[in-house]
């Protein structure tokens, strides 16, 4: 196993070359290039100019440009970015990727989970009503535009019921705790803080961060706490009652660590505010891939259902709940997880309209902001990112199917 | 302990009946119509008996299995008839009490030695599941670890494969797996569907030496299902054929292998080389079976019969005993000759 994920990082690592050569070979190829944004600019003086060639370096042959890109990445030195310089670009990235990652996962993780309970649940019952009602509402929201969907989902629980907040990421003062008051960061405000509605000025804005950083990181620990404990207990006690104990105290003890550690942390209100502004967001991304997750589930349920292992399951008296829970719905996972990993990937990249609508200070976000001002550092940057992103999510879903399918376990 | 190791058969006195299937018909509903794939099949077996049942593709021998464990899709039906275990009308139970008798007292073995396996489970915790539904009493890790233990040493295998996973076996090994996991609940029947089927001569004949072996020891009824006579004739004590959903012949095994009477399997194995046997020539059989939706009128057998007469095509023969225990329906029974006179 371990030789395996061995073997799939060093994949990794020379694919990521590659790909970083590749956006520097597509980049000096646009029109629109350094050269032209800065050093052709006839308003800057010669000296200037000058100065600028020797530091970017641009006076080097390609090769050595190149090779200077590829050295400067690896040790995540991305430059600065020259649309709010002198920020660098990895400070930039590193700021906006956790609180797109909070929202996709979440919505992620959610989908599926509801997805798959859905589609095992439809694809039992074939041909009742509920089937169909299901399968109306999923391709319903499967196939329609998503940006409308995504308008119509904030008018109604924003503007219609007035449930949620419309848009931004945070909207309580930070002024009134200056102890919570610290300049790691303007560039939440830079998307978001526009607005005076809120309260938010630029300078009321550091804290804000600090807090989504604890609430993401407190949720990442739980997660990992909830599936560790799991997984220990699966290894290493064999008697199902002992088992289904011990997994219920686990849920019980990660659940209840998570909220009291809120209940009592000071930073709890900036928390359930941030909490609150991505119900909406997390709400539409959910019900939308939630869709996909339980079409995909029930065309693979069907297909498992004929396997000829279900008939075994069957004449050996197994109850219908554990064999559509334990022997089909386990085998039917498969393709799912495939599909949830990759759509993971894509989705990271692809959350512009998402972060765009409900002004979710992302990935996505500050990708489209560099894009438009020519950022080039900030672009590259947030490309090589989505990079990694999505050779991370491959290989999660490598290792995840070899925990799932010992088939594939074997082959190393 | 030792009884948790204990493998044996629960049923009752050699030679005492425990199976009556008595005037079984099962449909299949489909768009087209009813497909009568069970019509009107009546058979008993004894304690420590094993029955074969050959036919060819689609003739309803494994509607028949399934019927006996009611394992039928949503579309299948037993509309008529009674199957008797120990006395007690499998069709009447309720689906909970039927599932409940399912493993425990009538297991299966499979003919998918490669698909009926769970791929993502190891086979000794398939196995395990069974005996954590049957077992009558609840038993620790370590005992079922120590049964299935057993159970693979007595078919055959090592029991450190108990950890491993069903693509990890080879096709004979999974098998002897399939059998050692339909004696876990120590059953009184064992239904074996194409027991043999995908594997290569030499693991087949294993297989069934394995499966003889196990009956001589335990005592418990086998029904073999195939759709060759030559293999089941070594296993069984009785061969029942079957012939577009009807039971045609029914007799001793010896009896019917070498003295057919009933022409469809007169003509079944004569299609059959032997090798033991004087060299004749093969007749093929010629025809395809009917098409269930709409069987013939009369015998099912006529239109490819060549001892049809007009009688046949209008009346249904009756099973009729002919001596010996041995059952023909067929009004021709006397003219059909020995295999013997078909050599030239």
């Amino acid at each position: 196993m371990w030789k395996f994920i061995a073997k799939r990082v060093g994949q990794m690592i020379v694919l990521f070359y590659i790909f970083l050569a590749l956006l520097f070979v597509l980049l000096d190829l646009q029109p629109g290039d350094i050269s032209q944004q800065f050093v052709g600019n006839p308003d800057i003086p010669p000296e200037a100019k000058q100065l600028m060639i020797d530091q970017l370096g641009l006076d080097e042959p390609k090769h050595i440009q190149l090779f200077n890109h590829l050295k400067n990445y690896s040790t995540f030195n991305m430059g600065a970015s020259w649309s709010q310089y002198p920020r660098d670009v990895s400070d930039i990235l590193f700021s906006a990727l956790p609180r797109t990652i909070y929202l996709f996962l979440t919505a992620t993780i959610l989908a599926y989970i509801l997805g798959f309970w859905t589609g095992k649940i439809v694809a039992w019952k074939r041909n009742t009503a509920t089937e169909k009602a299901v399968m109306g509402t999923s391709i319903f929201l499967w196939t329609v535009f998503y940006p409308w969907f995504a308008i119509l989902m904030l008018w109604f629980f924003a503007a219609y019921l007035d449930w949620f907040p419309v848009g931004k990421f945070v909207t309580l003062n930070f002024e009134s705790r200056p102890d919570l008051v610290n300049s790691i960061s303007d560039v939440l405000f830079r998307t978001s803080g526009s607005e005076a509605a809120s309260g938010w000025t630029s300078s009321a804005a550091p804290g804000a961060n600090d807090v989504f950083m604890l609430l993401f990181t407190s949720l990442i620990v739980g997660t990992i706490a909830f599936f560790g404990i799991r997984w220990i207990v699966k290894r290493q006690v064999k008697d199902p009652t002992t088992q289904a104990r011990l997994f219920t105290g686990g849920t019980v003890l990660v659940f209840g660590g998570f909220v009291l550690y809120w209940i009592t942390n000071e930073y709890g209100p900036w928390a359930f505010d941030i909490f609150w502004h991505s119900v909406i967001p997390v709400m539409t991304l959910t019900l939308v891939s939630y869709a996909g997750t339980t079409l995909l589930t029930r065309t693979s349920m069907i297909e498992t259902l004929k396997e000829d292992y279900i008939l075994t399951a069957r004449a050996k008296g197994v109850p219908d709940v554990t064999i559509r829970d334990r022997h089909s719905a386990r085998n039917a996972m498969l393709p799912v997880t495939t599909s949830l990993v990759l759509a993971l990937a894509t989705v990271i990249g692809g959350g512009i309209i998402t972060e765009q609508i409900f002004s979710w200070p992302g990935i996505g976000q500050t990708y489209l902001a560099a894009l438009s001002s020519e950022d080039i550092p900030l672009t590259m940057g947030a490309l090589a990112l989505i990079g990694i992103l999505a050779l991370i999510a491959h290989l999660v879903a490598d290792i995840l199917y070899a925990y799932l399918d010992p088939r594939i376990r074997v082959q190393g | 302990m030792t009884q948790v190791v204990e493998i044996e058969s629960r049923g009752g006195r050699a030679g005492t009946t425990l199976l009556e299937v008595d005037h079984v018909v099962m449909n299949y509903t489909t768009k087209e119509g009813d497909v009568s794939a069970v019509e009107d099949v009546t058979f008993d077996l004894k304690n420590g008996e094993s029955l074969g049942l050959v036919g060819e593709s689609g003739c309803g021998k494994t509607s028949m299995a399934l019927s006996l464990l009611r394992l039928l899709p949503d579309n299948g039906e037993i509309r008529q008839g009674r199957i008797l275990l120990d006395g007690e009308d499998l069709v009447e139970l309720s689906e909970e009490a039927m599932r409940q008798r399912r493993w425990r007292d009538v297991s299966m073995v499979f003919q998918g030695a490669m698909n009926s396996w769970n791929p993502v489970y190891t086979v000794g915790d398939q196995i395990r599941e069974a005996l954590r539904l049957h077992w009558p009493t609840t038993l620790t890790y370590t005992e079922e670890t120590e049964r299935i233990a057993a159970l693979f040493e007595m078919v055959g295998l090592n029991s450190a494969m108990i950890e491993r996973y069903p693509h990890e076996f080879s096709g004979g090994m999974r098998q002897r797996a399939v059998i050692a996991m339909a004696l876990s609940c120590n059953p009184k029947l064992i239904i074996a569907d194409e027991p043999t089927t995908a594997l290569d001569v030499i693991v087949q004949d294993q297989i069934l030496k394995e499966l003889k072996e196990v009956q001589a020891e335990l005592g418990m009824s086998i029904i073999y299902i195939s759709h060759d006579i030559a293999v089941i004739a070594e296993v069984t004590d009785r061969i029942g054929v079957m012939y577009a959903g009807k039971l045609v012949e029914l007799g001793d095994t010896l009896e019917v292998f070498h003295r057919p009477r009933h022409p469809y399997a007169y003509l079944l194995l004569g299609s059959t080389p032997s090798i033991t046997g004087p060299r004749r020539k093969l007749s093929p059989l010629e025809g395809e079976p009917p098409n269930l939706l709409d069987p013939p009128k009369g015998c099912r057998f006529h239109p490819r019969c060549p001892f049809a007469s007009d009688r046949c095509k209008s009346e249904e023969p009756p099973m009729t005993d002919i001596g010996g225990g041995h059952e023909v329906a067929c009004f021709h029974w006397e003219e059909v000759p020995e295999i013997r006179e078909l050599s030239k």
